[in-house]
């Protein structure tokens, strides 16, 4: 029998820095892990956006030469176009984005720091997976970080196929490049995966009792479809580039016509995990943004049954309309249709959701704080992308727009400026709860306004550049596509600076932000359970079962 | 309600003046089961496993003829099994059962592990106290039997108030069998 431990309250010492850190099974810790590590690619990945609208800023090719980087302009010396370099810079901005950055931020940070507190779990239901989870994801970075600086394609260093890697581009690229960069992708591919099933575990069997499917918070909701669809793309993702690997490198043809394979169908099993993907990356976002402005309109969320459906069904149809990504590559008429069709089918439940959150506002007390400054960006930025998501799903007009800036314009909208703006309100909403520390509400206010100046000035000129037929994924273009893409680009250069001054901002508030002393520093509305906890929250939290008082709020009972 | 008793209820049994001699081989007066809380019932489990196969099958349709199909459907498995063997392995992990039999001259408490032997105690119900500890224990309401020389936890896993509750619950039987 067990035997009781009455005086072995506080048992075990306080870990140390190693221990703690790099041995870590908490899921807090963890998360904090995560969101670092993603601030850190995330920085990477945008300096190569800026050296990119660096090169675009002016017709012609200033920087990226055959005879080196440059990084001051000079007309005097010569300077050959390398079209390898700017491939490159593209293909690793993608890979790290998509891969590196954003899923690690949303799903791996917050994710673990707050699905666990909002269900009253003690922790994730495998700690131990959860480091590995997380050392896995490290690893990938690194192996991709590797691989742009290997020996690839055109006898320079780095691939430069597309985040996309499409055959026969991806299958006949030099070097050994490519395959790291498989790898990379594989290891962040197994961190995910592992991710997902402790998640999706821990969201099922874990919940404080009481708690039943329809009353677990959104966020905590949002987590859990994000996990299942990670679960459900991730390993398609893998099985395609492990074949492109062996075709690689030990000559199957699984894409390879001269073998009887077809680099269409990698396409499909590509898009197949692709489409879920975007999907992946923005529903963590929605549930953050439910949370802020429920909280900061002091109103409860407005519809939340249908909210919690609205996003199982953007789950669900993500799988089944991967191939308005190709309707220029050969697509019959009636899978066209069909397409097209359920492509469209997917704006109800997102208008759901964002008629819900309008309606969570009407009516409400709104404080403008920094975070509801965010998550009102959001909205905005996002419903614009949902806009031109629409454009672009007719097969007939995307003839015209395929490969264009426009999808570059759209894609950005939704995922660079949604799920990013869905982060930052994430950061400040919670990091006074995660560091006890708050930032300054001044600073705040001015990172979302150059932010959400600068990264509309960025994209929203490319819309016109995409109509004006300028084509994605090239390092110079024709004169006529000077004017806006000189505005683009000093709208990227202001987003940066915002981003250096996010970074400020983090590290004032971690070092010297006011202290926060109350456990719920926003107000009532605040209601889910890491709001019943002290800020931050101790070592180990909801070891003893949580109170069905402390979450339960509906007015049913 | 993870804790029941062999009426299959929350309510302990009236036991005054009843005897029953562990010695002699009778029935225990009362016996009670405690386990840890798992929010997914087993018909919940069979949905999300089932829901999931149907949809990770999904892109196997645009593959049905090509050589791809055998690519894929390994890393397809393998999440599905992967998902299925970690719930499963949740479930044990939770499969903590604590067993309390009462008879006239006896009381034993047996523990199942999901992994490892299983703890049992016994004593003399006449020596045996129970007690709660509001704060000392390392949670709330920290509820342990002594006797036998040893003083082993009960229930460690269940909300304060079920404790408080259990506590009750057990001291009035033990004060109807002296």
């Amino acid at each position: 029998m067990a035997d009781a431990a009455i005086h072995g309250h506080d048992d075990h010492a306080k870990p140390g820095f190693f221990t703690r850190w790099f041995m870590s099974t908490n899921h807090k810790d963890i998360g904090i892990l995560y969101l670092f590590t993603g601030a850190a690619v995330g920085f990477i990945s945008v300096l190569f956006t800026v050296y990119m609208r660096m090169e675009l800023m002016n017709p012609g090719v200033q920087y990226m030469c055959m005879e080196g980087m440059r990084f001051v302009a000079d007309a005097t010396r010569e300077c050959t176009p390398n079209g390898h370099m700017w491939n490159v810079f593209i293909t690793y901005h993608g890979v790290l984005m998509m891969f590196f950055v954003v899923i690690p931020a949303l799903f791996g940070g917050f994710g673990n720091y707050f699905m666990p507190l909002m269900i009253g779990a003690p922790d994730m239901a495998f700690p131990r997976m959860n480091n590995l989870s997380y050392w896995l994801y490290v690893a990938g970075t690194s192996l991709g970080v590797a691989s742009m600086l290997s020996p690839g394609g055109n006898d320079q260093l780095g691939s430069g196929v597309g985040w996309v890697l499409y055959p026969p581009l991806s299958t006949t690229e030099a070097g050994m490049s490519m395959d790291l960069a498989i790898f990379a992708v594989h290891l962040s591919g197994a961190s995910s995966i592992l991710g997902a099933i402790n998640m999706i575990t821990t969201f099922l069997n874990m919940r404080t009792p009481g708690m039943t499917l329809h009353k677990v918070p959104l966020f905590a909701w949002s987590i859990f479809v994000t996990a299942w669809l990670i679960l459900l793309s991730l390993p398609v993702l893998a099985g395609a580039i492990t074949m492109l690997l062996t075709d690689r490198n030990f000559g199957t043809t699984f894409f390879d016509p001269s073998g009887g394979g077809d680099p269409i169908l990698y396409q499909h099993i590509l898009w197949f995990f692709g489409h879920p993907e975007v999907y992946i990356i923005i529903l963590p976002g929605f549930g953050i943004i439910s949370h802020v402005i429920a909280t900061f309109s002091k109103k409860p969320v407005f519809g939340y049954l249908p909210m919690v459906y609205a996003m199982v069904a953007i789950g669900v149809l993500g799988f089944v309309v991967w191939a308005h990504h190709m309707y220029t590559v050969g697509l019959s008429l009636s899978q066209q249709s069909y397409f097209m069709l359920a492509t469209m089918v997917i704006a109800v439940p997102t208008g759901i959701k964002v008629f819900s959150w309008i309606a969570t506002m009407w009516g409400g007390s709104i404080e403008f704080k920094t975070p509801m400054l965010f998550a009102l960006g959001f909205l905005f930025l996002f419903t614009v992308g949902g806009v031109t998501g629409i454009v672009l799903s007719q097969a007939a007009l995307d003839r015209v727009y395929h490969d264009t800036y426009y999808v570059v314009a759209h894609f950005h909208y939704v995922m660079s400026l949604g799920a990013v703006f869905a982060i930052f309100a994430g950061m400040y909403y919670w990091i006074g709860k995660m560091s006890g520390r708050q930032y300054p509400e001044w600073a705040g206010k001015l990172h979302f306004f150059m932010f959400f100046i600068g990264a509309n000035l960025t994209f929203f000129p490319q819309h016109f550049l995409g109509r004006q037929g300028m084509p994605r994924r090239y390092i110079d273009y024709p004169e006529a596509f000077a004017y806006w893409n000189h505005l683009s680009s000093y709208g990227a250069f202001l987003s940066f600076a915002s981003f250096l001054l996010f970074i400020g901002i983090m590290f004032y508030t971690l070092f010297w932000g006011k202290r926060v002393t109350e456990n719920n520093y926003w107000n009532p509305y605040a209601d889910t359970l890491e709001w019943t906890l002290p800020s931050p929250p101790p070592e180990h939290t909801f070891e003893v079962l949580a109170k069905q008082e402390d979450w339960d709020h509906s007015k049913a009972h | 309600m993870p804790f029941q008793w062999q009426n299959e209820s929350t309510k302990a049994p009236e036991l005054s003046g009843a005897s029953s001699f562990a010695a002699k081989g009778g029935a225990p007066l009362a016996s009670l089961s405690l386990w840890p809380y798992r929010s997914l019932p087993r018909r919940g489990f069979v949905w999300f496993v089932g829901a999931t196969f149907a949809l990770i099958s999904l892109p196997l349709f645009a593959v049905i003829g090509t050589i791809v199909l055998w690519g894929l459907l390994p890393f397809l498995l393998l999440a599905v099994g992967g998902m299925w063997y970690f719930l499963e392995r949740s479930y044990k992990d939770g499969s903590i059962l604590e067993q309390l039999d009462i008879w006239t001259d006896k009381i034993t408490l047996c523990r199942h592990n999901p992994r490892g032997p299983n703890n049992t105690w016994e004593a003399n119900p006449y020596w045996v106290s129970v007690h709660l500890h509001p704060k000392s224990g390392p949670v709330e309401n920290y509820l342990t039997l002594k006797g036998n020389d040893r003083e082993v936890e009960l229930g460690a896993f269940l909300t304060p108030e079920e404790r408080q509750n259990l506590h009750d619950q057990i001291q009035h039987i033990l004060i109807q069998l002296r």
